[in-house]
């Protein structure tokens, strides 16, 4: 069977090709398995999202409904939905960890900055991915959660009222706000993602992994690597399943709640939050004053958090020291900085109501 | 004897008896009013009122005409008497007359001088009344002191001579009530049959034969402050109605002549319906004129009981009739609803009230002896009703511990809820006193309790199901990761 695969496809010369291929060995390799649990999670998303896709109704009427069928009626489909679910946050927790990593390690230098340009998007369509998949089930506090989410958009100057349009398809979030997310959901956002997913890991591919910065004056000898197959895919199928049963674990002891059904009509729950990964934004808006000098506090919010994330988007163009072989504590400051405010901010807004 | 000559003679005797009660009255009183001297003198319209003043309470206190048409009542002189300077205003106008009488029955101090008892607070009640909105023809208010109490000729309310005598007051409002012509002006939906209805109540009986202690009009309506009977304020307005009723009913002295009991009240305020009308403010309860009638009052008789229940109860009347108790209880000169569930203090009803032990009503009439099977059926209906409470409960139970194990039973939990309506529907059905019949409503309390049960065992059966599920899965999966470990280990080794 191998033979006759192998003598059409020359699987051989790509197990060769993977053999050949190393990975640094040394105490941070372990941030390396990051990205492939990433990869594993969103793998695990896009099935069981086909898996929900069968039974889901993206319209105001039935999408809740449709929902609580799936995690009632269908066969195993709490299983689906939950970990659908789990595997989402999961999956973005994965990511922040792997840019962390990839950012205190420098490998976002010279010559992997596309690498690190299409990581930063990958990960800006994973939290899309969740802001549109969180309403999805039509129930209520997703269904505020997304107003309040939009409304932020909507402060935006100029663009703010035609993006708060685009996303809810009408003035308030409504059938058509579903319809919308449905689709960038399972359309729109998981072609770019795709896209995105590709370049990454070609990028990755045709220049391996990262090597730390002060190898660079080691001799080759002191250099140690392991083969990318099969003890680097090994140890990587390794963490696969120890998260596939974490995953397992959660998705049975702490199954996804549905809540009751959104009421556009009724008031406020008390108590909207967004999900996890939001929350460090969501609580720093609530700390800026109504007014700052002359502009809206949640504009210079928003306007604060673009050019962060902008400045992070291009550090590999700022940070100047690094690829010039020296070393730029700068950047590991930014980088404590960045950690410590999302930690601290998001357990904040957990424990402040 | 010629006309005239009658005539002439009734004139003369007229003023001769006028003179001497007046000169009797002057005498007592020591005030000449010139008007009355004149007036009795003259003919016809002017002197009607004169005549008929002198019998007048307001006379009797010494007011003479000028206390309401002003003038000089000293002077014989109609130039001086009737003049503008003395302040003489003739008949009063239509629309402010009652002014005259606010004078002095609105004022404290001028009551205390003639001594009066009478409250002063009579105007202040009449202005905010529906009676002193203006009339159709804007000609004043609907009504004012004059067109009740008249004029000239005004006794006090319990001298029978008074217009509004308890014995005449039914024709007085009838004056106005019974006439379409009038009330369609204010209110064409009002209807105006009430005096007849009043007619033939027990009230209106004695009112007609002479007795002036029971209901008329303003017993209930009130005198001065009447409102229509749907606003709060109004005397009839249904949560004032067991207190406007009970003002007689209660009265155990005035009771005492009727061979009345004086205990409907106090019964009535501790039932199901005077609790949800007096303490829940539910205008829709019945209070006493919903059983007896309002104008038209009488106790209702042994068969017509279940009709006056029906009226609201209309499924449990129809399920009645048609029952094997209806025939029975006619026979037997039973009350039909009142038999088992009393009159005025009907509780609420429960579950205790059917069956054969000793709260039961049943057993009053059977008992295991009988040739009939009704003690049979009793206890069965009971049974049945306890049998399924027994079971929603434990069903629910069940439904509550998937919950807590956070399983989603919400479709069953729902469909628990049909149960209550179920079992308030089989607790009508009762009133068939038919075995089959009620089985057939109480059945379907059953399935869906045995279908919601069956969804909760089994949620609870799918939630161990999937720890055990998650435990092999997870064993699996560690020796996965174990073997993969040593895999690891050994292939590193060799390396």
């Amino acid at each position: 069977m191998y033979k006759w695969i192998d003598e059409r496809y020359n699987i051989s010369g790509l197990l060769e090709f993977a053999k050949k291929k190393s990975v640094p060995a040394y105490r941070e390799t372990i941030w390396y398995y990051f990205g492939g649990i990433a990869l594993l999670l969103f793998i695990i998303q896009v099935l069981s999202g086909i898996l929900l896709l069968m039974y889901y109704q993206g319209t105001e009427d039935s999408a809740y409904e449709s929902v609580k069928y799936i995690s009632t009626k269908v066969s195993f489909g709490w299983l689906i939905r939950s970990v659908h679910s789990w595997s989402a946050n999961l999956m973005i927790l994965a990511a922040f960890i792997h840019m962390f990593s990839v950012f205190f390690l420098k490998s976002f230098r010279k010559p992997r900055e596309l690498t690190w340009y299409t990581g930063f998007g990958l990960l800006l369509v994973a939290m899309g991915f969740g802001f549109s998949g969180y309403l999805l089930p039509w129930n209520e506090l997703a269904f505020f959660a997304t107003k309040v989410g939009t409304d932020i958009a909507g402060q935006l100057p100029v663009i703010g009222e035609p993006l708060l349009k685009l996303l809810r398809g009408g003035e308030d979030v409504t059938g058509a706000t579903l319809s919308r997310f449905y689709g960038f959901h399972v359309a729109v956002f998981p072609g770019i993602f795709t896209v995105l997913l590709a370049l990454h890991l070609i990028f990755i591919q045709r220049q391996g992994m990262a090597e730390p910065e002060d190898w660079k004056d080691l001799p080759e000898s002191e250099r140690k690597y392991i083969p990318f197959f099969p003890n680097f895919t090994l140890r990587e199928l390794l963490f696969w399943l120890i998260v596939i049963n974490i995953l397992a674990i959660l998705a049975v002891f702490f199954p996804w709640e549905l809540g009751s059904k959104a009421d556009p009509f009724a008031p406020a729950p008390v108590g909207i939050k967004p999900e996890w990964y939001f929350m460090f934004m969501f609580q720093t808006l609530k700390y800026i004053p109504g007014k700052v000098l002359f502009l809206h506090g949640e504009f210079v919010g928003i306007a604060i958090f673009g050019i962060a994330g902008l400045l992070w988007f291009l550090v590999p163009f700022w940070d100047k020291r690094t690829p010039a072989g020296k070393r730029n504590k700068l950047i590991t400051y930014v980088g404590i900085f960045v950690v410590t405010f999302i930690i601290v901010l998001t357990i904040i807004g957990y424990m402040v109501d | 004897m010629s006309k005239k000559m009658k005539k002439y003679i009734w004139k003369i005797s007229t003023i001769i008896i006028c003179f001497s009660i007046s000169s009797l009255v002057f005498a007592q009183t020591k005030t000449t009013d010139e008007c009355l001297a004149c007036h009795v003198e003259l003919d016809d319209e002017l002197l009607t009122p004169a005549q008929n003043y002198i019998n007048d309470i307001h006379y009797k206190k010494n007011i003479t005409c000028a206390g309401c048409h002003g003038g000089n009542p000293n002077s014989d002189d109609t130039e001086i008497s009737m003049s503008e300077e003395s302040g003489f205003i003739g008949i009063p106008d239509k629309a402010t007359r009652y002014e005259v009488c606010v004078n002095c029955h609105a004022n404290d101090e001028t009551m205390n001088n003639y001594n009066s008892s009478l409250p002063t607070d009579q105007f202040d009640k009449l202005k905010i009344s529906i009676h002193f909105q203006p009339s159709f023809d804007n000609t004043g208010p609907i009504t004012d002191c004059i067109t009740c109490h008249s004029v000239h000729n005004i006794s006090k309310v319990d001298d029978p001579r008074s217009k509004v005598y308890p014995t005449k007051i039914v024709s007085l409002c009838g004056g106005c009530h019974t006439s379409a012509d009038i009330i369609k002006n204010y209110n064409p939906a009002l209807p105006i049959d009430q005096v007849a209805k009043y007619k033939t109540s027990v009230h209106g009986k004695l009112n007609i034969s002479g007795d002036p202690n029971v209901a008329e009009c303003a017993s209930c309506h009130g005198s001065h402050d009447i409102f229509a009977s749907n606003d709060p304020r109004s005397h009839v307005y249904a949560t004032n109605i067991p207190e406007v009723c009970a003002k007689c009913h209660s009265n155990a002295e005035l009771m005492k002549g009727y061979n009345l009991p004086t205990d409907q009240y106090d019964s009535y305020n501790k039932s199901v319906h005077g609790l949800a009308l007096l303490e829940k403010g539910d205008i829709s309860a019945p209070s006493c004129n919903d059983c007896h009638g309002n104008h038209g009052a009488v106790p209702p008789g042994v068969e017509s009981i279940s009709k006056v229940c029906g009226s609201c109860h209309v499924l449990n009347m129809e399920l009645f009739e048609k029952s094997p108790h209806q025939k029975a209880f006619t026979e037997n000169d039973f009350p039909e609803c009142e038999t088992c569930h009393g009159n005025h203090s009907i509780r609420y009803v429960t579950d205790d009230m059917i069956g054969t032990q000793e709260s039961a009503v049943c057993i009053e009439c059977h008992s295991s002896d009988d040739d009939n099977n009704g003690y049979f059926v009793a206890g069965k209906m009971k049974m049945l009703i306890d049998s399924l409470k027994n079971e929603d409960k434990a069903t629910k139970e069940i439904l509550e511990e998937a919950t807590q194990k956070g399983m989603d039973i919400s479709d069953s939990e729902y469909s628990l809820k049909d149960v209550r309506q179920i079992l308030i529907q089989s607790r009508t059905t009762i009133h068939t006193f038919n075995l089959e019949k009620f089985k057939e409503k109480i059945n379907e309390g059953f399935t869906i309790v045995g279908k919601a049960r069956q969804a909760g065992t089994d949620a609870v059966d799918d939630y161990y199901f999937r720890r055990v599920g998650l435990g092999i899965a997870t064993i699996i999966v560690t020796i996965l990761v174990i073997g993969l470990y040593i895999k690891i280990r050994r292939l590193e080794k060799k390396t």
